[in-house]
């Protein structure tokens, strides 16, 4: 459906108190404009100012669901790397005017931070001006006199509610929008209460508070009637943030989405799309234990989500959710416990119990040759009559028989199976295991790290093993694992901002971090660090993820290994290259003494690398010594207080000997967990040097990438940039060690040897291999390889 | 280290300094110099003299220094910032290089413009395309910028 259109005039006035990020001169301030992502519009830059006046006007075409985006720049920086961000306004139109009534209002807004983390301050004015008489593009039979329409009537043609949409559509609408609405973790509270037979209002907003309820419904009363138009039963609101969200009262769920199949969405913003990948974020293992029953089920109950209505309601005490994947799962509120199998079913499993039987049968069988399976182990079987088998020590499901050796299956790498080995072990020691209870952090959303520091240092280590049940102030939702992947997103965000000085951005790329060797400008810092040492060790504890990714000298130093020169490259590509060079040189007449500079708030500081060194002079003989105290230095030695206190708080939590069971990039992916990866983005952003797109090794590449699993693609990532991180706004925003890089494949190399990687350059040296297989086997090997040879 | 290397580098540049460039520390700060360029005989900047600022970093000579032309100049790997666009600057540095070296490069640069790897798109364009028209602003420019 269209909804009509109508000619906005958008007048940027001006801007007051812009944050001022350079010390010695002022932003070119500009602002660039754009409505629901399209349209865009920029004004001119105006020269020196932290309070520019722009009063410039444009025209664009708006509907009532328009956002209007405005960002302001310096120009000056703008060219550089994506710099130059002084903040952006995000405006619901329909918010400030009735598009269809026309009018004329001025905005005010407080600039906000967007994804980054550089700080933002000041205000954006601007103008909206929409003309009663301004003729509608679409022009509505009922709506020519400007007049506010009720809702039912407003909309042309109102498509019909999701639920009455029969098979898959509906099924993967509900699905996603469910999803999302679970990201904010607040939605679910709602629907968790409009299930629940004994919640008293089925219209309960999530968490807003009485007085923003009641403000966001007179303003949802707004937009409804200024002429969009929703579907038969849905209501559009604002929460407390001021976030819109929408209530389908025929099915009683929330979701972000606009019902609307037409696309006309409001534009995600960055961090919620960032939001969306660390949510999705898994480990091989989850991944792998759900496949066996997923299988199992998905086929006999097909579409389970739109089944509600063939198989009737689910019983009292019980609610129906989803995955991030949309995969259809079972809460039995009474009991407590989840489930796969849809309650209603149960009926129809008669025919499987004859499953029992065949399990047992198998089991007898293998149990002659292997010996029974190890305690609390158990061996079921799929739908298929695939043999899988249950962990219930660690709750986990591995088709792997722990009772065989783990390279026994030549078709699967080895590193894999290691890795999701390592990870049920890990699991399954006793260090792991939560401790009986609960342990309630509260914590508010203004001051998340205040407060979680307080919390989580104030609690003994026993209760912070006990199952995490983490509230926002002033928000209902409970902690059935949303709300705390929600915590730790925000969180890590927080901690490991730059601008607290515990961590910085490493001179490698702009996403990686590692300590700020000048923490100590804020002299509680090793408080700090011993709390994000606790904070870590709990995200892994529990099995949550935090949204950061950090050099691989960071993970070595956790894991006790030593740092060697490549892990230099991703802390300082120049001073790696310079330091190679002095191993292959000869530097003889250099003058290099046994020091190094540091620069202190810029006070140079001479630091000697042993003692005396000021006077002792670098030689060919003595050159290696110097390089390796450089790195010791410059990577080990400037943060040595900070890394101490962290890791006393990280090893509250786990461990010393059973993280070491992991590598740096195994720990990565612990901490981080394996993101979904956009083949086609990751296609679409490639370059060629020597090869083009069409060429066949090229081709093979592809093919044997898209058919890697995500936990091996990560690895590909990883192998070839060096973080599993991928950009928020996908590969195109790949940032190498001097600016965007993207992802780049080489024709470098013999055809025996294997694929190479410049992790500064996001590069691939891809030999021109004859056949599929032979590349097939060596990148699975070069990945799986990476420490030590075959990368540069 | 750096600041020995530094006034090691100032002496060799007073006692042997080249003939086409100069560079020196401007005030107290010796990691703050300026240094002066003439422009190549067999260039369209002949005639003008260019300056240039050199900052360098706290980890000189593991990082290359930071130069910019602080007079205006049109030059494919030049841009309107005096940013230069020179591998030797970049990943191409080695501790081995000096500023006097470095300098020499740039002047090379002015004569043998590197219009494949192009800082400003335009110039390089029309470098490659229409010569005389390159030479012709560019004289223009090193008139109206670089003679004083």
């Amino acid at each position: 459906m269209s909804e009509a259109t109508r000619k906005l005039k958008v007048t940027v006035l001006a801007a007051d108190n812009l944050y001022k990020r350079e010390l010695f001169r002022m932003p070119d301030p500009f602002v660039v404009l754009t409505v629901d992502g399209a349209q865009t519009k920029t004004t001119k830059a105006l020269k020196r100012t932290l309070s520019p006046y722009w009063n410039e006007s444009f025209e664009v075409q708006v509907k009532p669901t328009s956002v209007i985006t405005a960002q302001v720049f310096d120009q000056r920086k703008f060219k550089k790397r994506g710099q130059g961000f002084l903040g952006v306004i995000n405006v619901q139109i329909s918010q400030h005017i009735n598009v269809q009534a026309g009018g004329e209002t001025m905005v005010t807004q407080d600039l906000k931070n967007s994804n980054n983390s550089d700080p933002v301050q000041g205000r954006l004015v601007m103008q909206f001006n929409i003309a009663a008489e301004d003729p509608i593009r679409h022009p509505h039979p009922n709506s020519r006199n400007g007049t506010p329409l009720p809702t039912a009537s407003a909309s042309p043609s109102p498509p019909p509610p999701p639920r009455a949409q029969a098979g898959s559509v509906s099924r993967n609408h509900t699905a996603s929008s469910l999803s999302s609405a679970s990201v904010g973790a607040v939605a679910a509270a709602a629907t968790t209460a409009a299930t629940a037979t004994a919640s008293t209002t089925a219209a309960a907003p999530p968490p807003a508070s009485a007085s923003s309820a009641s403000a966001a419904r007179a303003n949802a009363q707004n937009t409804t009637t200024s002429g969009d138009a929703l579907p038969q039963g849905w209501e559009q609101r604002i929460d407390h943030l001021g976030r819109v969200y929408y209530v389908d009262h025929n099915t009683r769920t929330t979701t972000w989405r606009r019902p609307q199949a037409s696309g006309n969405a409001p534009a995600i913003e960055p961090s919620d799309t960032e939001r969306q990948q660390h949510m999705n974020r898994t480990l091989p293992d989850t991944g792998n234990s759900s496949t066996p029953s997923a299988t199992g089920r998905a086929t006999p109950s097909g579409g389970t989500a739109s089944s509600g209505s063939s198989l009737g309601p689910l019983p009292s005490g019980w609610e129906q959710r989803f995955t991030p994947e949309g995969r259809p799962y079972f809460v039995n509120h009474i009991a407590r416990t989840t489930t796969w199998d849809d309650p209603r079913m149960r009926g129809n499993q008669a025919p499987n119990g004859n499953r029992a039987a065949a399990v047992a049968g198998i089991a007898g069988q293998t149990a002659s040759r292997l010996g029974p399976l190890p305690s609390g182990w158990e061996m079921r079987l799929t739908a298929q009559g695939r043999v899988y088998f249950v962990d219930h020590n660690t709750k986990t499901t591995t088709w792997d028989d722990p009772r065989l050796p783990s390279n026994l299956d030549q078709n699967v790498p080895q590193y894999k199976r290691d890795f999701r080995r390592k990870y049920i072990y890990f699991r399954s020691q006793a260090a792991m295991r939560p401790v009986p209870g609960q342990c309630h952090i509260k914590v508010s959303r203004d001051n998340i790290i205040e407060h979680s520091y307080n919390e989580i240092m104030r609690l003994s280590v026993t209760e912070l093993k006990k199952r995490l049940m983490i509230k926002f102030d002033g928000e209902d939702g409970l902690d059935y694992g949303g709300v705390s992947r929600e915590f730790f997103f925000l969180l890590s965000h927080e901690m490991f901002n730059p601008q607290y000085c515990l961590f910085e951005y490493s001179a490698h790329d702009t996403y990686t971090l590692q300590i700020n060797p000048h923490s100590g400008i804020n002299p509680e810092h090793l408080n700090y660090f011993r709390f994000i040492g606790r904070t870590m060790g709990l995200a892994i504890f529990h099995r949550r993820f935090l949204d950061a990714f950090f050099t691989s000298s960071f993970y070595k130093m956790i894991l006790k290994k030593p740092v060697t020169l490549e892990d230099m490259q991703s802390v300082d590509a120049d001073i790696y290259r310079s330091l190679k060079w002095t191993l292959e040189n000869d530097i003889s007449d250099m003058g290099f003494t046994f020091t190094v500079d540091d620069d202190r708030f810029g006070e140079r500081v001479e630091v000697e690398l042993k003692p005396g060194g000021k006077d002792i002079d670098v030689t060919e003989e003595n050159k290696e010594e110097f390089v390796n105290l450089s790195i010791q230095y410059r990577v080990c030695d400037r943060i040595k207080e900070q890394f101490e206190a962290f890791q006393a708080g990280f090893h509250e939590l786990i461990p010393e000997d059973l993280i070491q069971v992991f590598d740096e990039r195994e720990l990565e992916l612990l901490i981080g967990g394996l993101a979904e990866i956009d083949m086609d983005d990751w296609k679409k952003h490639t370059d060629y040097r020597g090869y083009t797109e069409s060429d066949q090794v090229v081709q093979w590449f592809w093919k044997f990438v898209g058919e890697m699993d995500s936990e091996h693609q990560t690895r590909l990532l990883q192998f070839t940039t060096g973080t599993s991180r991928i950009p928020v706004n996908g590969f195109k925003d790949l940032q190498g060690s001097d600016g965007p890089r993207r992802f780049t494949i080489e024709k470098s190399g013999d055809i025996v040897a294997l694929p190479k990687s410049h992790t500064c350059f996001n590069r691939i040296d891809l030999p021109p291999y004859t056949d599929y297989n032979t590349l097939a086997s060596k990148l699975t090997l070069a990945i799986e390889n990476t420490v030590g040879f075959a990368q540069e | 280290m750096a600041l020995k290397r530094i006034n090691k580098e100032l002496k060799d540049l007073s006692q042997d300094p080249p003939t086409t460039c100069s560079a020196g520390p401007i005030g107290e700060d010796l990691f703050h110099w300026q240094a002066t360029i003439m422009g190549p005989k067999d260039s369209p900047y002949n005639g003008g003299v260019f300056f240039l600022s050199i900052h360098f970093p706290t980890d000189y000579p593991f990082k290359p220094p930071k130069i910019t032309f602080t007079t205006k100049i049109y030059h494919p790997n030049i841009n309107s910032n005096g940013s230069i666009c020179l591998d030797i600057l970049k990943d191409q540095w080695s501790p081995a290089l000096t500023i006097s070296k470095v300098l020499l490069s740039i002047c090379s640069l002015l004569t043998d413009p590197n219009p494949d790897d192009p800082l400003v798109p335009e110039i390089a364009h029309i470098y490659k395309t229409d010569r005389h028209r390159y030479e012709s602003i560019a004289k223009e420019w090193t008139q109206k910028y670089a003679c004083k």
